[in-house]
């Protein structure tokens, strides 16, 4: 089967760094496909790569087989292919949530102001913000900023849903309906989801498949299921990264 | 009792420190230096021990001292042995030595030669204009559509930038408009009332708020006002991942956050420099009849004489630009801003003493221009 996401020997640099090299995986439909490593070893830089926010060689990334270069200007690449939820939700400040989910709807769909507003109160209501459509993002919390931020890029029902520590500045209870949350848009959709990540739990709670990116060697070292990275692998840095606090039995 | 540190000889080849005391950084403790020295001028030494006698508490201060000792040992290949330090110590000064240390550096340290500064100093103008350009010709574009209907901007946000940058705006403006004309009359019925001229006040304020203080004064404080908060406000987005956010939901960053305020705030400068042009007027008027025998009658007929419809133009053409220029340069240096907090006062700075020094120039080669032009 042709995989949703892929990546040939690509080279990522910052500020003139070389930060990782010769980068080559797959994302299979309907996984939830983990990137993880140590705080700097690039995860984030990757993802922009992943976005099309960075400039790419061509034949380095492609989407259901076609070359990223190829598709980032056609319309409904946003939006429709993918979907982001960053860090801090990135919420857009000057607007309310109701208004922050319903602009990719009013600018990309037919739909009448009736069906977006119903669409929009589905789709907060999917993340848990049902009555919450009149606030402003500096009137809620970081974790519910998080899920508005999630009920926005999954507005226009995309097939690729990337996130970018979607745990991180989150309790534990708060991390784990996320989580929840990730699997069931997952399980219901089909949706594939791609996150980076360097939280544990969220890492063996619902990670099907995942990369290592080590900060030393600077490429992926371990390829495989959580488990089977911590269990198998003979990489003191994977082994010190994936054992930290968690008894595996 | 303060930290105490005292160094004995116990043969010639030995070299004993003795530590004692509490070691604090509030507190005189001593160099490190000072022993290094000692030991190091005996070159019959071999071996330092370390002694730790009645020692009530420490911090960094005595790991900072025995780390310099240390290392100042090591590369000296004198044997020193650790085992008599307190655990906790030893183990700090362990952690401190297992730290990666990063050997690469994005940039070169070396301080450049002249030439090389000049060069760089080059380089950075010619692309930073480069750049701007290309800016600058994605703003036209991105009018033109919006003109021909292709691009759509959001109409509520629209008419409130339109609040924001013309009528917020008002109060400033006029306060500072009515000073300047103040200045203006002021300093002209000194000079002009040596020659029983002052009538021609009302010539030299209408004239000089028209063609020039008008447009450039609005354009300064737009500078300071709009182009600053535009440049922050974009500049907090790019922190935020705001702008990130909207280019993968598939949203024109030049469309939708440059173009509306470019719009707005080119639309509003030249209304805003008429009523500048207008306060500047009033403010002459004020000053002429308080402190000359001018009526206020005799004043605006003499200015109606002296201002001409193209002094009227000259000002709002130059208004036009300075308001395109002073909102594609907040924009562009907003969209520069990096990932931190720090970039965003930089980039908002930078945008200040870029508009206003545009609009300087601006101003030079309009003068040049008009007065090719005759006008």
């Amino acid at each position: 089967m042709m995989p949703k996401v892929s990546v040939k020997n690509l080279n990522m640099d910052y500020d003139n760094y070389v930060v990782m090299r010769n980068l080559s995986f797959d994302v299979q439909q309907g996984e939830i496909f983990l990137i993880i490593g140590q705080s700097g070893c690039g995860k984030s830089t990757l993802l922009k790569y992943l976005l099309g926010l960075k400039p790419v060689s061509h034949k380095k990334i492609f989407y259901d087989g076609k070359d990223i270069n190829s598709m980032i200007n056609l319309p409904g690449f946003y939006g429709e292919k993918i979907g982001v939820l960053y860090q801090g939700g990135a919420l857009w400040s000057s607007m309310t949530l109701a208004e922050n989910v319903a602009l990719p709807l009013e600018t990309y769909t037919s739909l009448n102001g009736k069906e977006i507003e119903e669409i929009v109160a589905l789709k907060l209501s999917l993340v848990g913000l049902k009555g919450f459509e009149n606030f402003y993002p500096s009137q809620i919390s970081g974790g519910m900023q998080k899920r508005a931020g999630l009920a926005r890029a999954i507005a226009l029902d995309p097939e690729i849903l990337f996130f970018d520590e979607p745990s991180a500045g989150l309790d534990s209870v708060s991390a784990k309906r996320l989580d929840d949350l990730i699997l069931e848009l997952k399980e219901s959709f089909g949706i594939t989801v791609v996150i980076v990540t360097h939280d544990l739990a969220s890492i063996f709670a619902i990670g099907t498949r995942a990369i290592y990116l080590d900060i030393e060697s600077k490429t992926i070292t371990a390829m495989g299921t959580p488990h089977e990275l911590l269990m198998s692998s003979n990489d003191k840095n994977i082994i010190a990264f994936l054992s930290r606090g968690t008894k595996i039995t | 009792m303060t930290g105490i540190a005292e160094l004995k000889l116990g043969n010639e080849t030995i070299a004993i420190i003795s530590i004692s005391g509490t070691w604090s950084i509030y507190e005189k403790h001593p160099h490190a230096e000072e022993f290094i020295e000692t030991i190091l001028s005996k070159p019959s030494i071999q071996r330092v021990d370390l002694k730790f006698v009645d020692l009530k508490s420490w911090d960094s201060a005595l790991i900072n001292f025995l780390i310099r000792i240390l290392d100042s040992c090591k590369s000296k290949n004198l044997t020193i042995d650790i085992d008599n330090v307190p655990t906790g110590i030893r183990r700090l000064i362990e952690l401190s030595k297992t730290s990666p240390v990063r050997t690469t550096s994005p940039v070169s340290q070396r301080k450049p030669t002249i030439f090389e500064f000049v060069g760089r100093v080059g380089l950075l103008v010619f692309f930073s204009l480069k750049t701007f350009l290309g800016f600058v010709g994605k703003l036209l574009t991105g009018i033109v559509f919006f003109v021909r209907g292709k691009v759509k901007i959001r109409s509520r946000e629209f008419a409130l930038m339109l609040q924001d940058v013309g009528v917020k705006a008002l109060p400033i403006v006029f306060l500072i408009s009515f000073l300047v004309g103040l200045i203006i009359a002021f300093v002209s019925v000194l000079q002009l009332s040596q020659f029983g001229a002052n009538i021609y006040v009302a010539d030299l304020v209408g004239i000089a708020m028209m063609r020039e203080m008008g447009c450039i004064m609005t354009g300064i404080i737009m500078s300071g006002r709009t182009g600053a908060a535009f440049a922050a406000t974009i500049g907090t987005m790019m922190v935020n991942d705001e702008v990130d956010a909207l280019q993968t939901a598939g949203f024109s960053i030049i469309n939708f956050l440059a173009l509306p305020r470019v719009i707005a705030l080119t639309l509003m400068m030249p209304l805003l420099c008429i009523f500048s042009s207008f306060i500047g007027i009033l403010g002459g008027l004020c000053t002429a009849v308080s402190a000359t025998d001018l009526t206020i009658v005799r004043y605006c007929t003499q200015t109606a004489k002296a201002v001409c419809l193209n002094d009227f133009f000259v000002g709002i053409v130059k208004s036009c630009f300075f308001g395109f220029f002073i909102a594609a340069i907040g924009c562009q240096k907003g969209l520069q801003c990096r990932h931190s907090a720090e970039d965003v006062g930089l980039t908002t700075t930078t945008a200040v003493v870029t508009s206003i020094t545009a609009i300087i120039i601006m101003d030079a080669i309009f003068a040049v221009i008009f007065s090719l032009l005759g006008m």
